[in-house]
């Protein structure tokens, strides 16, 4: 495997060979190792000395299935601090076949311009100039760069929000269709990307190069294990193909967990209109896709196709934390409405996340009633119109609540908060405390550990065993974003046997021995230089708090308040630290 | 009493014809607990995981109250 570094200062670009301490490393794992060893911690994000790296994960490019995961890392202009932000789509895979590790992007574009970085496969990378193509909206930049390159790609690019360095941006990337609506969303990483001047990433997809693998029937046998256990795991193998993540919607909401107008209400009285139940009926009336397949590699299928009443594409895919940002978390119950948002933000380059929750302060200040989805849809145009409005949203939650002086502001780190109120689910509010990556579930998503009917053995609504749960999650997570298996085929690492599948296809794919206590050791890895980069950053234990009205106002319906304590935070990651 | 039965997920395809998506009306001269409701529509217990009453989650020994509208969720995992 080798590692690209482009610099666009000087256009240059190097291929090296993957070396120590990077070698053996992929996804999060490399991209947090190598911001912390190349990139001065307190840089300026949107600086020329900040980088900007698309790794594959470890299992990229193999028989694995559900391996299509991108991790892009850099220094976040949100959160001050390092992050990772994992895509998938077609991207990593076709990377991966090319012998391509990682790609670090350094330097930065003269003010005003920028490129391409073109990668065919025939190993040819050039940066090619596209300042014309500054602030474009990313489905009709997709149109064009395939009229251009062909149809065999793989494109990662920006929108106006990361050109124009807000920072709620996203990358945007494609999916099997082509379409740039797959997006490693958190952390501002799209304005990382428009401040080096680079527009888009453009891959070819037609790579041949087998990614080394020492025992290659080792690997094979416990890969067909590892599908067949996802396959048969009533939630991946049938629930998500029907209904994908929005699945969700329904029994968080159950819950009391489902953030409603800026996280003043746990239950949303729209929920029904806005289920995944409902979102796939309509989907199936109008003649849209709920099974499709969205990234290289899969086998669920959780993506889908939203579409009009006349059945002309409006989205995809339509999935959980949106349906929730754009829907509960602004008191908007319009399905068709939050479907329009999810596109504007794909093709805006914005998280939806952060935009939902940068929305939601600004109706819980006054701007608009709660429900009123005409404005949430005009402000989120005018992030690409540059509006002052439009800059306030596009930059996130902080700055809106700091525009109206505002102080119900749920962030952590400046990192706008997920789809699961930490006060009903009070593992929750560990994780978004104390993940170095800002208020974020994919870190440590213990919702399932905290719901007895889910098999959970801890009180959702007390603060008892929840930092052991979160942090045993968390190092799990880090390691799985190291390796790049998807989240919702997490059901094959399910129990003892699933997880020694991925311990045998490590040893297979390395030639060393792989245990337990070595898929322990890489997470703990990754989260120690996650933790060491803020720390020289200027982040403290103060960061790792939750906003006042956690702990200062009970969610309803069951009117709980987070009881996890500052002590018991700062406990969570302590080992870690030294 | 007389409650109505919410199946979510996919739980409608396992059933497909009997439980209409608006909730099935179900009568009872006597009080039921969430387990006898799930015996009396017969859903396998394994694949309801999560119950709730009026919204709220409910334990299999819960009384259903009547006029309540009952759900019932499926296993999930998440992110």
């Amino acid at each position: 495997m080798k590692f690209l570094r482009v610099n666009l200062t000087d256009q240059s670009i190097h291929w090296e060979k993957c070396s120590e301490p990077y070698s053996g490393l992929g996804g999060r794992a490399l991209t947090s190792t190598m911001i912390n060893r190349e990139v001065e911690p307190t840089t300026d994000a949107l600086g020329a000395d900040n980088k900007l790296i698309f790794a594959p994960g470890y299992f990229a490019g193999t028989p694995l299935i559900n391996t299509s995961r991108l991790s892009i890392g850099a220094k976040s202009p949100l959160t001050g601090g390092i992050k990772e932000s994992n895509v998938g789509g077609t991207v990593a895979f076709s990377l991966a076949r090319l012998g391509i590790a990682a790609i670090i992007i350094e330097g930065q574009a003269t003010e005003g311009t920028c490129f391409l970085l073109s990668i065919d496969d025939n190993d040819a990378a050039s940066l090619l100039p596209a300042s014309e193509l500054k602030g474009m909206r990313t489905y009709q930049l997709v149109r064009r760069l395939q009229q251009r390159f062909g149809t065999d790609t793989s494109i990662t690019c920006t929108g106006p929000a990361g050109d124009a360095l807000l920072l709620s941006a996203s990358i945007q990337s494609t999916d099997l269709d082509g379409r740039p609506c797959r997006a490693a969303g958190r952390g501002g990483l799209g304005a990382v990307m428009g401040a080096k001047g680079l527009k888009a990433l453009i891959v070819n997809t037609k790579g041949t190069v087998p990614v080394a693998i020492a025992d290659q029937d080792g690997f094979k046998k416990a890969a067909k294990a590892y599908g067949a256990a996802v396959l048969a795991d009533e939630f991946s193998g049938e629930i998500l193909p029907k209904l994908g993540t929005a699945a969700l919607v329904e029994p968080i909401n159950a819950a009391g967990a489902f953030p409603t107008n800026n996280a003043r209400f746990g239950q949303f009285e729209g929920v029904e209109k806005i289920s995944g139940e409902t979102m796939a009926r309509v989907i199936t009336e109008r003649g849209g896709k709920t099974t499709h397949k969205g990234c290289s590699q899969c086998i669920i299928n959780c993506s889908n196709d939203f579409v009009t009443p006349e059945g002309d594409y409006v989205t995809s895919s339509l999935e959980y934390e949106t349906i929730w940002a754009m829907g509960g978390m602004i008191g908007n119950d319009d399905l068709d409405a939050i479907a329009r948002l999810d596109f504007l933000c794909d093709d805006i380059g914005l998280d939806t996340i952060n935009t939902g929750n940068a929305l939601a302060v600004a109706f819980d200040a006054g701007y608009a009633p709660f429900g009123d989805s005409r404005t949430a849809i005009r402000l989120v145009e005018e992030v690409a119109e540059g509006t002052e409005m439009g800059r306030l949203i596009g930059n996130g939650p902080d700055a809106v609540g700091a525009h109206f002086n505002h102080p119900r502001v749920p962030t952590v780190k400046g990192q706008g908060m997920s789809a699961y109120d930490p006060r009903a689910i009070q593992g929750m509010a560990v994780t978004y405390a104390t993940t170095p990556m800002g208020m974020d579930h994919t870190a440590g998503w213990v919702v399932d550990q905290n719901l007895e009917a889910f098999g959970g053995t801890v009180d959702a609504h007390g603060a008892e065993g929840q930092v052991e749960i979160s942090r045993a999650t968390q190092i799990h997570m880090a390691a799985v974003d190291s390796v790049g298996i998807c989240d919702f085929a997490q059901s094959g690492l399910a129990g003892d046997e699933g997880i020694k599948n991925v311990y045998t296809m490590m040893s297979a794919r390395s030639g060393k021995p792989f245990s337990k206590d070595d898929w322990s050791a890489l997470g703990e890895k990754v989260i120690r230089a996650e933790l060491e980069f803020n720390r020289k950053a200027g982040l403290t234990s103060q960061d790792d708090r939750l906003p006042l009205l956690f702990y200062n106002e009970p969610l309803p319906p069951y009117n709980v308040v987070v009881k996890v304590t500052d002590e018991q935070l700062d406990s969570t990651f302590e080992f870690l630290k030294h | 009493m007389k409650v109505r039965v919410k199946l979510q997920g996919t739980l409608p395809d396992h059933y497909q014809g009997t439980y209409p998506e608006t909730g099935l009306e179900i009568e009872s001269g006597t009080t039921m607990s969430v387990a006898d409701l799930v015996a009396r529509i017969g859903i396998a217990e394994k694949k309801v995981a999560l119950v709730s009453i009026n919204g709220r989650l409910a334990r299999p020994d819960d009384l259903v109250p009547d006029g309540a509208v009952v759900k019932f969720l499926q296993q999930l995992s998440g992110g």
